[in-house]
């Protein structure tokens, strides 16, 4: 079996974090948000109204505020107990917010978790 | 149009009509449907990976329906140009599958969408890591499964990767469940075989999962009336016309109506006469 990535909202990290489901096999997500804020090695998506997540990039990330990007990558704990955040491996940018309906993403979130068998193999 | 159900237009539509869904199973239907039936169904790349061989070099399944074709969106992780032909990896998040696109030189015929000429620059450039939407058959070769692409291009607006996602489970469901809205057509047992099939992603019972598919493209009221008849208490000579338009509580041209669109469809029988009606089934 290749690598899945299950599409998720910032709710749903936590089911993905290494600790909590010993499991399950993947850890890997995808996430969609547009980029509000970038540290340095660091950056936040906010996830339309779900809510916002903090990225630890690589170095070869390249990030552009405001722009909505697709994120492949590992939930990890942040340093200084800051919760869930993501460990990027890939970043895919879709240029501008307005032109996506989030909506219709937060339905594929939930559609592809409702009829997992056509999407990702059980755990 | 509405009273155009005569027997004449039953049986022009048995004439021209399509292939029988239970047909679909039988080898020599399982032959003819492979080019009759030009479907195009949007899927998951792992629905792809599912998909089943009911014998060697029959069509593939998905959901327990034969594809023709298929349709799906995903990033390319690889790209391979080689003399005759150029090789993608598309990941679309649940598995990953080669595409292989011909190279064909000599028509100039090209639909836009063409990428055969992924040397030259053009804005209809596949990139790496970009997202594609493929369009293409199943094909194997010797135990790796691959497209046979008829076009791949890129994708660039979200809303359609979202777009194709929720079309997908759509349609996984519609083959699946039956079809939006109205009672799962033939009640409780089908609804069970269904269930079965999903969880199966082969629908190994193929025959309730043929008549459920007779079924999704009815219309509600003849869904109601097969619904009737299959749970209504009766004798080998099944029911009435009038007597279905009373238990349902309709006018009895609209149950002629549905009776005529179930007949034409093969999963009911007339018995004693034109107007009283049997499920046909083992």
């Amino acid at each position: 079996m290749s690598l899945q990535t299950p599409r998720v909202l910032p709710a749903h990290l936590h089911a993905f974090h290494p600790s909590s489901a010993g499991a399950r096999s993947t850890h890997t997500v995808r996430l969609l948000g547009t980029v509000t804020g970038l540290r340095g090695d660091t950056a936040t998506i906010t996830c339309g109204g779900n809510g916002d997540v903090t990225l630890i990039l690589k170095p070869d990330s390249h990030l552009q505020m405001g722009k909505l990007v697709e994120v492949v990558g590992k939930v990890t704990d942040l340093e200084g107990g800051q919760g869930l955040g993501i460990r990027v491996l890939g970043t895919m940018d879709w240029g501008n917010p307005a032109e996506c309906d989030y909506k219709a993403y937060e339905n594929v979130v939930d559609a592809t978790h409702r009829f997992k068998s056509i999407f990702y193999d059980a755990e | 149009m509405d009273g155009g159900y005569s027997y004449n237009s039953f049986a022009g539509q048995g004439g021209g009509g399509g292939y029988m869904p239970g047909e679909m199973n039988s080898p020599a239907g399982g032959k003819s449907g492979d080019r009759d039936n030009k479907t195009l169904r949007p899927v998951t790349v792992k629905q792809v990976a599912d998909a089943t061989q009911p014998y060697p070099e029959a069509p593939y399944q998905v959901d327990g329906a034969d594809v023709a074709n298929v349709l799906f969106v995903g990033q390319v992780r690889n790209i391979s140009l080689q003399s005759t032909n150029v090789t993608y990896k598309i990941d679309d998040g649940t598995s990953e599958i080669e595409v292989k696109k011909w190279i064909d030189s000599s028509t100039a015929d090209n639909m836009d969408t063409d990428d055969g000429k992924v040397a030259g620059v053009g804005k209809t450039e596949v990139q790496l890591n970009g997202y594609a939407r493929v369009f293409g058959a199943i094909k194997s070769f010797g135990n790796k499964r691959y497209i046979g692409a008829h076009s791949v291009r890129p994708l660039t607006n979200i809303n359609e990767l979202h777009c194709h996602m929720l079309e997908a489970t759509a349609v996984h469901l519609f083959f699946t469940r039956g079809p939006p809205g109205g009672a799962p057509a033939g009640a409780g047992a089908n609804a069970a075989g269904a269930g079965g099939g999903d969880a199966m992603m082969g629908g190994a019972d193929d025959y309730t999962a043929g008549q459920n598919r007779a079924l999704a493209s009815m219309s509600p009221l003849a869904r109601r009336v097969y619904s009737l008849l299959k749970t209504e208490p009766q004798d080998d000579i099944g029911l009435q016309m009038q007597d279905i338009a009373s238990k349902l509580n309709l006018p009895p041209t609209d149950v002629a109506r549905a009776g005529e669109e179930l007949l034409s469809a093969g999963v009911i029988f007339s018995t004693m006469d034109e107007q009283t009606w049997a499920i046909l089934d083992g």
